[in-house]
């Protein structure tokens, strides 16, 4: 299987794998940072939001160094679509095209409700796979392995009913 | 502020060349069509757990500074939550490092799950005091 992006072929998953957990011990040795990705929305939103919960320590505090991190995130998928074929807008989505085949207008809103999912699940759950499933499992942390429990089940029923009951 | 941007744009790319970020092998990994998403989290898992183990004992970051984990509370919003957050990766296709990733790549409807991610997380911070009780949470 290909990537959407300039089909081209992924990169080995244990390749993959060893740059992550360098990417995450190298926070952890370089700057006592711990790995999670799911804050950085509430830091996003306390810089818009005067909410008194957008302003606690752990937002304001993780803040300076996570929005530099995510914004690390937008260049490094600039770069991968620069260096497999060039960067230009799509709305390539694989097999969602293929198998439910929203047009334009669908397919936004269909990412907008799973944005909502996202943003409240994460933060309810506080964290995600970074911060939870790769940090936190690492680390040992029964919170983690309950909460990678939980959203690998919330994905698994999700999809399978989607791909394999409904549409 | 260099590192942290170095930092994530090698983690970034990684994630847009493994498949981390791509919506048909979020799709196989829960359909369990695909060893690809498996193997990069487990892979990941394997290497950062002795790496970690060694940091802690060691101490100290590179500077000398003392190491200190922030370790998360178990409540029943790890439950909930992580459900719902589930859902939303499976819908999307992305988590939330993806969807950084893919504005970045161009995909346009990324942006839109931005939205809603951000929409989200205002939503649980608007009502965090109610759930606070119910579901155990820590006084934010």
């Amino acid at each position: 299987m290909t990537l959407i992006l300039h089909d081209v072929p992924p990169i080995h998953w244990a390749v993959a794998g060893a740059g992550i957990a360098l990417i995450t011990l190298a926070l952890l040795f370089l700057a006592n940072r711990r790995l999670g990705l799911s804050s950085s929305f509430e830091d996003i939103c306390s810089l818009a939001l005067p909410l008194p919960y957008f302003h606690r320590k752990a937002v304001v505090s993780g803040r300076t160094w996570r929005l530099p991190f995510v914004a690390g995130l937008l260049i490094g998928g600039f770069l991968s679509a620069m260096l497999s074929g060039g960067w230009s807008p799509t709305l390539a989505l694989g097999v969602f095209d293929q198998r439910i085949g929203f047009g334009t207008a669908g397919k936004l809103v269909w990412m907008f409700v799973g944005g909502l999912f996202i943003g409240f699940g994460t933060r309810l759950g506080n964290g995600c796979t970074s911060g939870h499933g790769i940090f936190g499992m690492s680390n040992l942390e029964l919170s983690s392995v309950v909460t990678t429990l939980s959203f690998m089940a919330g994905g698994i029923v999700t999809t399978n009913l989607i791909y394999r009951v409904i549409f | 502020m260099l590192l942290y941007i170095v930092l994530g744009t090698v983690f970034g790319f990684i994630l847009s060349r493994s498949g981390a970020a791509d919506y048909n092998f979020i799709q196989s990994m829960f359909l369990f069509t695909s060893f690809q998403l498996y193997g990069i989290i487990g892979t990941a898992v394997a290497l950062t757990l002795p790496g970690l183990f060694l940091l802690k004992k060691y101490g100290h970051t590179i500077t000398g500074k003392p190491i200190t984990i922030d370790l998360k509370p178990l409540n029943r919003g790890n439950v909930v939550g992580g459900v719902l957050f589930g859902v939303g990766w499976s819908i999307a296709g992305m988590c939330p490092g993806p969807i950084l990733v893919n504005i970045g790549e161009g995909k346009l409807y990324a942006i839109a799950a931005l939205a809603g991610a951000l929409t989200g997380a205002a939503l649980l911070g608007a009502l965090y005091p109610k759930l606070q009780k119910p579901l155990g949470l820590p006084r934010a």
